[in-house]
């Protein structure tokens, strides 16, 4: 039979241990272990003296020998510097922080699609820039035009590549216009295409009796002044924006 | 203003240094009682008492609001016991024979009579006991005080001493070991 340890008897003395009723029943049946417990419980029999009493009001003066270099807490300061305090503050800014941050990443994603969709009335402005400066070209192009034919010589090339550059936009446009229901818009454009095909595709070295011809058959006199009168109605509508706004417009880009 | 030890602690932490002064009546003497039973000397214990109580002051602006004031001013009293006792340690010049204070040596074993035979094995066995007591380490020491007289658990002697409670109970076993073997040559001559 093993007995019992030191470590296990004075554990069970002070009520410890996890197999209590286990020492419990090997005590009784075991005199060797049964003679050591006595010897452990003797010893811690023997106790210290008990502390003196102390005489009534004995805390009242503990507290009148210390309180003399105590100083009070500084209550405002504490207050406002405390370390708990510091912590909560700068978490409440950072969640402010974090929600301005947040809230300006979803209103910036909420109109990003927005800006895709264009609206029919935003829709309408760019068209009316876009249009205004194709007028503003083609007025050049006529005024140009007139000059050649009063001069005499050839026509410069470059007018005659210019015209080629503005035909498919006019044309572009004009459907667009049509579209839009402006007949007066629509009939100027189609009057501006004519004059453009007839530049365009015309030889390569036009003469001023050539340009005159144009002119004569095709009115562009009227023309240039119909074009004017139509800038001036679209540069009215359209609305105050900056240089920098206005994105270039690509050829054969649907409007 | 409430009574309570809460209340009174943020009282004190508000500025009112007399609230202290409560606290101190209300809990002085079992200070007094543990740093007692500690060093067995009354004048160290009136010191700790003292001490105890001038720490607990400079560090309650630390004090968990929620923990309980006795348990946190119980665990600086014994911090500062044990603080005492390594000093006098230290100072270990004086031997233990002349520390041994007379004036308590009463024992508490329980016999009717009261002759001089018994007296004087009394004095043996107190004298005995104390020299144990001085053999101690101060973690035995504290260890043995705290679970032989003050009842506390093997946890809470653990915490008072910041160590494992696998640590603090072979302190009280290694305690009580040398108190054995210094008590028992008396049994058996008895």
């Amino acid at each position: 039979m093993s007995h019992l340890t030191d470590e296990q008897l004075i554990e069970h003395y002070f009520c410890e241990g996890a197999n209590r009723v286990v020492v419990e029943t090997h005590l009784r049946i075991c005199s060797r272990c049964e003679q050591v417990y006595e010897e452990i419980s003797n010893v811690l029999a023997v106790r210290a003296p008990e502390p003196p009493a102390r005489e009534p009001g004995y805390g009242r003066r503990l507290w009148q020998s210390i309180h003399a270099p105590l100083r009070p807490y500084p209550t405002a300061k504490r207050r406002y510097f405390s370390w708990p305090r510091l912590v909560l503050a700068s978490a409440c800014l950072a969640g402010l922080a974090a929600a301005f941050l947040f809230g300006a990443l979803w209103q910036r994603s909420r109109i990003r699609p927005s800006a895709a969709a264009i609206s029919p009335q935003g829709k309408e402005r760019v068209v009316l820039l876009i249009l205004n400066d194709h007028l503003d070209r083609s007025e050049r192009l006529l005024v140009e035009l007139n000059h050649a034919g009063a001069e005499p010589g050839s026509l410069d090339a470059s007018l005659q590549s210019e015209a080629r550059q503005l035909l498919p936009d006019n044309r572009i446009y004009r459907q667009a216009v049509s579209a839009n229901h402006d007949p007066i818009m629509s009939a100027a454009l189609d009057h501006l295409e004519r004059v453009l095909l007839e530049v365009a595709n015309s030889p390569d070295k036009l003469n001023s009796a050539d340009i005159a011809r144009i002119e004569r058959e095709m009115n562009t006199d009227s023309l240039l002044f119909q074009i004017r009168v139509l800038r001036a109605r679209t540069s009215r509508q359209e609305p105050q924006v900056e240089p920098s706004q206005i994105k270039p417009f690509r050829k054969g880009s649907s409007i | 203003m409430g009574n309570s030890d809460q209340a009174l602690i943020r009282a004190v932490l508000a500025g009112n240094k007399d609230a202290y002064g409560v606290l101190v009546e209300r809990h002085g003497e079992s200070m007094f009682r543990v740093a007692f039973r500690i060093t067995e000397n009354e004048a160290d214990a009136q010191e700790i008492a003292q001490e105890t109580f001038l720490r607990g002051y400079r560090s309650l602006a630390e004090f968990d609001a929620r923990a309980d004031f006795r348990t946190w001013i119980y665990r600086i009293a014994v911090n500062c016991a044990l603080q005492l006792l390594k000093k006098r340690k230290c100072e270990a010049a004086v031997p233990i024979s002349e520390e041994f204070d007379e004036e308590h040596a009463g024992i508490q074993l329980a016999d009717g009579g009261a002759g001089p035979e018994r007296l004087l094995l009394d004095r043996e066995i107190e004298h005995r006991r104390h020299a144990a007591m001085e053999k101690m380490t101060e973690d035995e020491r504290l260890a043995f005080v705290l679970r032989h007289l003050e009842g506390r658990s093997t946890e809470e002697i653990a915490a008072a001493l910041d160590v494992t409670p696998n640590t603090a109970k072979q302190s009280v076993f290694r305690a009580v070991q040398k108190m054995r073997r210094s008590l028992a040559p008396l049994w058996v001559k008895s």
